[in-house]
């Protein structure tokens, strides 16, 4: 059974977890979730629009992360900035915007603009932002596995009591990376939920032709840590899983493995396609898109009305819109900028 | 506070190959190359509780090549940390600790092993800085043995350097004494950048006054004019120098009456570039000595370093001498035959001089 049907069974709508005690708010938080939500799916809407621009506005590979903002958004929900960290992949978009990164430098970014989130020198799959806890933005399938496993590494060293989030697709599952990484990560009792954002296909490969064993979550056993399903385009499961795995990992317990079950709207990147999707899979998958779901329950459970949902979508618009037109006034780097940032030193180097 | 260590050391094993502290009687020890190694470790671990040290067998087995001997005993697991055979997941977790402020020192029980991790050295640790707009500081320390040790047979006899030298985001050092292995390990610790510390199996039981001073550093990016001569100048570093440079030096003096000024490189990135060309002003003639493969080799490009800013001073082509472009076999005599040696390098050095 492919994801898209799996998750399709799944209800509609669902009652949020009794232990999600923000439920019980006055709704604040959950507009803010939706709305966070609403801005990714912006952003990435209008990343489209600009890279089909004349004149490689945007160049290189760009990948969004459209249909999959509940995990994102849902970890942000959790995500304890000042000390947990957070690590993924090229997909990284929707993941800078919900650790609270501004979309101005976002789009600088992906214009290669000098007021950029990586000054320019990053792109697309090279988002930035260490104070806000984001670590990137890696663009080797697998290659920052390892890496996160060093951040957590470093928190337990310290005894910050941080946790680190390291999220890959499931493609990187098949790295050998990520053996290794979770090996050692659970022989260390380091503080990482590792999170397999599974959307069903890596550029044009369906999991059911990369992976052996179907059944993804268990790729987390045999490394002795919980491993288990979520839904991810359900924002108050990813927050409700996601903290039990960060409470065990901040009580010291170790790492847990988590299978995010998700479907991406768009191509793998820009020049993708899709030929290898029937529109029946792209109209079921519709039904299930995460702010939707979202849109209904807060409905439905009196948090939200339609006119609300029509504010939030304005005004992440304009807040999308006001991005792009300062964004592309930004200058460029000055050439001379492209020798900054190889080295922290001066050499010869001399010890402090 | 540490000086730079610009005199010459005239008590050390090969004349003039260490540079003690200039302003005062510097206490020396006679140290093999991995003791040197083990004191520079354990000194900045004493100095700093951010430098850990990991890697296969480091701990509990005392290191492959006995480098760490009683460091576990010392600092206790948290800060000797044995691994799996996971050179990716070690390698680049050193990369992700870094960035959050620790100090890793990796060993690698062999530099030949790292082709399964140059993803998280290049694509990581050289990279991260850059691409982040020099958001983060990669203060990691990867070292192990590197080159054709003795019999290994090919999978185990890489020359790394040239690998690493060309990467720009990484420093790349090669000592060729212990009392360099001490200053310049020290230097790399506490530098905020990553550095590739490469060392040989085949030097770690070689002898020489160390200085016992815990502000003892040699800075890096500064080459060492070992050996002061006339006739030409011989650039080289690690162990090959060890191995058959100095000898051949001596038997130019001794038999051929060559006065040869011997430079020690020490950093390969970034090279010092400035100290070879005054050397060839004076003597007008190069040759460049390494067990590398010659094409694209690292002696090629240290050559293309020197070749522009030195033309004008050269009377002959600066000569290379380098291994055999073969992979390393196991039969000793084969293995001898394919590296540089002393009359390779005698014969580069009479064709330069036109004698
Ligand atoms: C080591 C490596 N091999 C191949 C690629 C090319 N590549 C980029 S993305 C990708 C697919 C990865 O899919 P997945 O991990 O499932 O992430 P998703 O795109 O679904 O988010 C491939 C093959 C790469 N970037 N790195």
């Amino acid at each position: 059974m492919s994801v898209v049907d799996e998750v399709a069974k799944r209800p509609a709508t669902r009652k949020p977890p009794e232990s999600n005690s923000a439920a019980k708010s006055d709704g604040s938080a959950e507009r803010a979730r939706l709305r966070l939500m609403m801005l990714i799916r912006r952003f990435e809407e209008r990343t489209v629009q600009e890279y089909q621009k004349a004149g490689q506005k945007i160049g290189g590979f760009c990948h969004v992360y459209s249909g999959q903002e509940a995990i994102a958004v849902g970890i942000s929900a959790i995500f304890q900035k000042g000390k947990d960290q957070l690590i993924n992949g090229y997909r990284c978009h929707g993941h800078s915007l919900a650790l609270g990164m501004p979309a101005r430098d976002c789009f600088a970014e992906l214009f290669g603009k000098a007021t950029g989130c990586s000054k320019g020198k990053g792109g697309s799959m090279h988002f930035f932002d260490a104070e806000a806890g984001n670590n990137g933005g890696h663009g080797i399938v697998g290659g920052h596995i390892p890496v996160g496993l060093g951040l957590a590494f470093a928190q337990k060293y310290k005894n910050t009591g941080g946790v680190t989030f390291c999220l890959f697709g499931d493609g990187a599952i098949n790295q050998g990376t990520h053996n290794e990484a979770l090996n050692m990560a659970s022989l260390m009792k380091a503080p990482v939920i590792w999170i397999v954002e599974n959307n069903g296909v890596a550029m044009g490969t369906q999991v059911e032709r990369s992976s052996a064993e179907k059944d993804l979550a268990e790729r987390g056993s045999g490394y002795a840590m919980p491993h288990y399903h979520v839904d991810g385009n359900d924002v108050d499961t990813v927050i409700e899983k996601f903290g039990a795995a960060v409470e065990r990992a901040r009580k010291g317990e170790g790492p847990s493995y988590i299978v995010a079950d998700t479907y991406r709207f768009r191509g793998h990147s820009m020049s993708d396609a899709m030929k290898y999707r029937t529109k029946d899979e792209m109209e079921k998958a519709k039904l299930r898109d995460p702010i939707t779901l979202y849109e209904v329950r807060l409905r439905e459970q009196g948090l939200l009305t339609q006119e609300q949902i029509d504010q939030l979508q304005e005004e992440v618009s304009k807040e999308v819109a006001d991005a792009v037109a300062q964004a592309d006034n930004d200058p460029h780097p000055q050439l001379e900028d492209r020798f900054d940032d190889i080295l922290a030193e001066k050499y010869p180097y001399q010890p402090k | 506070m540490a000086r730079p260590c610009l005199l010459l050391n005239p008590t050390s094993r090969h004349g003039r190959a260490a540079r003690g502290t200039a302003d005062r009687t510097t206490p020396m020890a006679q140290l093999q190359f991995r003791q040197a190694l083990r004191a520079a470790m354990t000194e900045e671990m004493e100095r700093d509780e951010n430098v850990f040290l990991i890697g296969e067998e480091v701990a509990e087995y005392n290191g492959a090549y006995k480098v760490s001997e009683g460091m576990l005993d010392k600092f206790g697991p948290k800060r000797i940390i044995d691994t799996p055979i996971s050179e990716a997941a070690f390698s680049g977790l050193a990369v992700g600790s870094a960035c959050m402020g620790l100090r890793p020192i990796v060993e690698f029980m062999s530099w030949s092993f790292t082709w399964v991790c140059i993803d998280q050295i290049v694509n990581n640790a050289a990279n991260v800085r850059y691409m982040s707009g020099g958001q983060y500081k990669v203060p990691v320390v990867f070292r192990g043995g590197n080159g054709i040790a003795h019999q290994l047979g090919a999978t185990h006899s890489h020359r790394m350097e040239s690998v690493y030298a060309r990467i720009p985001g990484l420093i790349v050092v090669h000592p060729s004494t212990p009392a360099d292995a001490k200053g310049l390990l020290k230097s790399s610790i506490r530098c905020d950048d990553p550095v590739i510390f490469l060392e040989s199996e085949k030097m770690l039981n070689e002898l020489g006054e160390v200085p016992d001073d815990a502000d003892y550093t040699v800075p890096i990016g500064v080459a060492n004019v070992e050996r002061q001569g006339k006739d030409v100048t011989l650039v080289s570093y690690g162990r090959a120098l060890q191995r058959v440079v100095r000898p051949a030096v001596k038997a130019l003096a001794d038999d051929h009456g060559i006065d040869v000024e011997l430079i020690d490189l020490r950093t390969l990135r970034p090279m010092d570039t400035k100290t070879c060309i005054e050397s060839i002003k004076k003597t007008n003639r190069c040759v460049i000595v390494d067990e590398d493969w010659g094409y694209c080799g690292m002696g090629s490009g240290i050559l293309q370093k020197l070749q522009k800013p030195a033309f004008d001073y050269l009377d002959a082509p600066i000569e290379y001498v380098h291994s055999d472009e073969i992979p390393v076999p196991f039969n000793h005599y084969l293995e001898e035959a394919m590296m540089p040696s002393v009359d390779r390098i005698v014969s580069a050095v009479k064709e330069v001089c036109y004698r």
